[in-house]
């Protein structure tokens, strides 16, 4: 899979790049309009990552001509502007998703992969991490062949961590995912339900599953990290 | 009526000082007109007094019978309710008139004079209440020693006249008061009209629609040149919002993309296996304080798109009474997290014209910010009413309250009541200002009462949808 990653700001475009490389991506970057659009007219790329402000030829520019030769490209815009009218206006101009700065990487990850759609978006019918086991059509919870008692609130929680196992979620995208956006003000409502959810999913037993990232968010067990 | 408006103590004053000068031109009237007639009198009586010296001079030829005759003839003092008496210059009378028509007085009761150095007048007091006026002339007899002339009027034409005018001034002075009262004040009514206007429109003039103008006055006056005057300084304010708000929206906006960088390397960084526990500590609380960072820029840039009108605000017709109920519902467990009570008193509908998304954050930050401010037991309330023009939404708790000298400060970015604590609990500093912009871009506007160590009351008071439209 190779992107194609336009960003002018060197150390923005320098850890998205580590980070997609570490993801096993294939990524070009361009520092500005010109070169972007030529990399984009011509290779074809799997996936176009657009910052807005650019020197040379601004971003919603580029993606216009892109859209014109390659219709079918996902682009990802990144933008420092979040109103509303901007956003629109890059949707009309061909942008498949849309995120704004500052992000968390797994976040921008997670976007990729669905634009892509790969993982780690799962469809399965029951999620499983070490021995919890999510049944998403009876929407029951087991764990050590024990049942568990969640409210609609821990159980769409506990199915965001489970979805995206392994990976770090912040506090940002569980509130976008799980509440709305009205909740990202100061509210802790996160940490909160997260400490419920782990009274019990995690207290009666000897391998503690859910992990807190200081300072990044929260994951759900099992892989490289423990 | 405003008992400190213009208009009413223009009117005041006016009136006021219209009833003292008249009062006072009454009272001066009626004053010289009593004295002026009082001359009067006084002089007619020394005419006739100095008529009847005319006839004694020559008493000696004609014989006292003649004067009598002639006064009772040509000065019939009993039918014009005159008072003659001479007396002679030893002593005794030589004339004395009868009681007078009108029986004003008893002419036989009247104390006799007394010889006078000269012409002098006295008064003297009638049974009747009115005073009878005497005017005595001491007049040379050609026989030697002096004659006493008196002649007196009783002063009851001059009591009637008075009298008839004190009515009239006491019946004409609230008339013309009153009629001046009523003038007056439609006359300021009709000259304060335009300032009414004025403040009217003025006061429709807020942080989100600085771009209008009032419409001015075309008087020609002082009111047109107030307008211009108000209509610059809104437009000088404008320039001076606008700058404030580009610069708070170019600051955020440059703030992000450093930011990005920044939160992506430390993230890149806390992904390394190897990371002793203490950078891996340090890494994550500075990636805390990026996060808050974000918040704060996230959080000043809403501020200031909603003061300067920018935001792009959706309008739906919705239930705020269902929208409360839904939140609080989602909130409970953060109360119930710290023991805390929470309460949606939601009886029936509350129809509103607004942004779900912003007046719902209005609600999360208002129970966020009471469930923070209360201590575990205590308990957090909210409502939602709808007066005859207003939804009105309601938190109230009991918490630790705020200070009255923190309490004007409440809404302003960044103000902290409690520097050290809201800190620790990782606030931005800006939800109540969050809250105070979306109100007023809804028309609407946010109060709070408190007494410190007791509880808050915080009241949110928004248009209700017209029913119609």
């Amino acid at each position: 899979m190779r992107i194609l990653l336009v960003e002018d700001e060197e150390k923005v475009s320098r850890f998205i790049a580590r980070g997609l490389l570490a993801e096993r991506f294939a990524v070009d970057t361009a520092k500005d309009g010109h070169t972007g659009l030529q990399l984009a007219t011509d290779v074809q790329y799997d996936l176009i990552i657009l910052d807005l402000m650019l020197p040379g030829i601004g971003g919603t520019d580029i993606l216009r001509r892109v859209r014109h030769i390659n219709p079918n490209v996902p682009v990802l815009v990144l933008t420092a502007r979040d109103a509303l009218a901007s956003k629109v206006e890059n949707f009309e101009a061909g942008a498949d998703d849309y995120l704004t700065k500052p992000f968390a990487f797994t976040e921008l990850l997670l976007r990729i992969k669905a634009l892509l759609r790969r993982g780690p978006v799962s469809r399965a019918d029951v999620l499983r991490v070490d021995d919890l086991e999510l049944d998403r059509l009876s929407q029951r919870v087991k764990r050590a062949g024990q049942r568990i008692e969640l409210t609609s609130k821990e159980y769409a929680l506990l199915e965001y961590l489970m979805v995206n196992a392994g990976r770090v979620l912040s506090r940002t995208m569980i509130i976008e995912h799980v509440w709305d956006q009205s909740f990202d003000g100061a509210t802790n409502i996160v940490d909160v339900y997260v400490r419920h959810l782990r009274n019990k999913v995690d207290e009666p037993y000897e391998n503690k599953l859910i992990r807190t990232v200081r300072g990044v968010g929260y994951s759900i067990g099992c892989e490289s990290d423990q | 009526m405003n008992a400190r408006s213009i208009r009413f103590r223009m009117t005041v004053w006016y009136a006021g000082l219209l009833a003292g000068l008249l009062i006072l031109f009454g009272a001066f009237a009626y004053v010289g007109l009593e004295h002026y007639l009082h001359e009067m009198m006084i002089e007619s009586l020394a005419t006739q007094a100095q008529q009847i010296g005319e006839l004694l001079k020559n008493v000696d030829a004609s014989g006292e019978a003649y004067v009598i005759d002639e006064v009772e003839e040509h000065l019939a003092p009993e039918s014009r309710s005159r008072f003659i008496r001479i007396t002679r210059p030893g002593g005794g009378t030589l004339f004395e008139s009868g009681p007078p028509k009108d029986r004003g007085f008893d002419p036989a009761q009247l104390p006799p004079a007394l010889l006078p150095p000269r012409e002098t007048s006295r008064e003297i007091e009638l049974p009747s209440g009115y005073d009878l006026m005497i005017y005595m002339l001491p007049y040379p007899s050609p026989a030697g020693g002096q004659y006493v002339i008196e002649t007196g009027a009783v002063d009851r034409e001059i009591d009637e006249v008075l009298h008839g005018l004190a009515i009239a001034l006491s019946l004409a002075l609230p008339l013309v008061i009153g009629v001046a009262i009523g003038g007056g004040y439609l006359l300021m009514r009709r000259a304060l009209s335009p300032l009414q206007e004025i403040a009217h429109s003025a006061e429709q003039i807020g942080s989100h629609n600085l771009n209008e103008r009032m419409p001015v006055a075309r008087t020609g006056d002082e009111l047109e040149r107030l307008s211009i005057s108000l209509n610059r300084m809104i437009a000088r304010l404008e320039i001076a919002f606008q700058h404030i708000s580009r610069f708070t929206a170019d600051a955020s906006h440059e703030l992000r993309t450093p930011l990005t960088a920044l939160r992506g390397e430390l993230e890149a960084t806390a992904q390394y296996p190897q990371l002793p526990p203490e950078v891996r500590e340090t890494i994550g609380s500075a990636l805390e304080e990026t996060e808050r960072l974000s918040k704060i820029v996230q959080g000043l840039l809403a501020v200031s798109r909603l003061d300067a009108g920018e935001a792009d605000m959706e309008r739906v017709r919705l239930d705020l009474a269902e929208l409360a109920a839904a939140t609080s519902e989602q909130m409970r467990l953060m109360a119930e997290d710290k023991s805390i009570l929470l309460t949606c008193d939601a009886p029936g509908k509350v129809m509103v014209d607004g942004d779900r998304a912003r007046l719902k954050q209005v609600i999360v930050n208002l129970l966020d910010n009471a469930i923070s401010y209360t201590a575990p037991g205590g308990k957090v309330q909210l409502r939602i009413r709808a007066t005859a023009h207003r939804a009105v939404l309601e938190v109230e708790d009991n918490g630790t309250g705020i200070s009255q000298d923190a309490l004007p400060h409440i809404f302003e970015r960044f103000y902290r009541a409690d520097k050290a604590r809201s800190r620790q609990m990782g606030g931005t500093g800006l939800g109540l200002s969050i809250v105070q912009a979306i109100c007023l871009a809804h028309g609407g506007e946010v109060r709070v009462e408190s007494t410190e160590g007791q509880g808050s009351l915080f009241s949110v008071s928004l248009p209700l949808a017209n029913q119609k439209g």
